[in-house]
């Protein structure tokens, strides 16, 4: 039921949201394209999309890995309590 | 719930928001350092999760040292839940550095003193594990696990000094100095921020990982009780 009423509102929110993403996007992208041209020319070279990747990496890999030990710890914990329980 | 349970969902719940915070601050906040550029905000995470790793294996050291003295059961699950963490840690930083590293210094790996006393580091605690489940007495496996602890430890202020003693591609350090930090006021804000943040994770997930030892040693002493 709220999921019916809830599909017209999402279908309408769609294309703002594809919106905003693909701004917040290319706003992220455009800021080192724009200070390129302050920088000198021995340094433009260095600025690249490919920090952005071993940024974006970076931060994923803390996510995964204390993510996935409190999962780990989640799962003993069930686990032993069930076990406890039974 | 306990009181462990509870400390552990306040920590936790603490930690995780300030999480979220941390990488807004990194990555919309914290102005752009002027020669590595973006690549640098890798800091703001590597650092934290180096100073949790030495935090949870200094930890885990002091446990195993004083469970070798005292023999109290709590003391070598406080041990294991930190080098648990510690590990995890350590994971984080031998894996972000690298990717710092390929932009900074054009390199993944190279076997410079800092990066090779971490990895060792990183070996010492994966053998803790090993070695504690490598016996058939439990107990004598526990005490030789705490041995290895205490000797993992002592790598921790060599790889704190070696930026100072040897020839590095690290930098100096740039906060931990007797003049001060260097650092700009954002960055430092960001990076101490970081740290909080890190730590309160730790200690969180810390107490979750000690109230499974809890329950484990209840189920055996069940399943033992019942056997007999």
């Amino acid at each position: 039921m709220i999921a019916m009423t809830l599909r017209p509102v999402l279908r309408f929110a769609r294309l703002p949201i594809l919106a905003g993403a693909l701004a917040l996007g290319a706003h992220m992208l455009a800021d080192p394209l724009v200070a390129q041209e302050a920088l000198p020319g021995s340094q433009m070279a260095r600025q690249s999309l490919r920090p952005y990747w071993h940024v974006f990496a970076a931060y994923a890999i803390v996510i995964v890995l204390i993510g996935g030990w409190a999962f780990s710890i989640a799962r003993r914990l069930r686990s032993l309590e069930e076990r406890l329980v039974d | 719930m306990t009181g462990i349970r509870r400390g552990a969902v306040a920590l936790t719940l603490l930690g995780l928001a300030g999480l979220v915070a941390l990488f807004w601050l990194s990555f919309f906040w914290v102005s752009t350092e002027v020669t590595q550029g973006v690549v640098q905000r890798i800091f703001y995470v590597h650092v934290p999760a180096a100073w949790t790793a030495f935090l949870a294996i200094g930890i885990s050291a002091l446990c195993s040292a004083v469970y070798l003295w005292l023999r109290d059961e709590r003391l070598d699950r406080a041990a294991l839940a930190a080098a648990e963490g510690g590990l995890v840690f350590a994971t984080i930083v031998l894996t972000t550095g690298p990717l710092w590293g390929k932009i900074a210094w054009g390199t993944y790996w190279t076997w410079e003193p800092r990066l090779t006393l971490t990895l060792l580091l990183w070996f010492i605690f994966a053998g803790y594990f090993m070695v504690r489940n490598a016996t058939e007495d439990p107990d004598k496996g526990k005490r030789f696990a705490a041995v290895v602890a205490i000797v993992g430890a002592l790598d921790i202020p060599f790889i704190h000094v070696s930026v100072l003693w040897f020839r590095s591609l690290h930098p100096q350090p740039v906060v931990a100095k007797v003049e001060g930090p260097t650092l700009p006021g954002d960055m430092l804000a960001t990076l101490f921020f970081g740290l909080g943040t890190f730590t309160l994770l730790f200690f969180g997930l810390f107490l979750f990982r000690y109230a499974v030892e809890g329950l484990r040693t209840r189920a055996e002493l069940r399943t033992r009780t019942s056997a007999a």
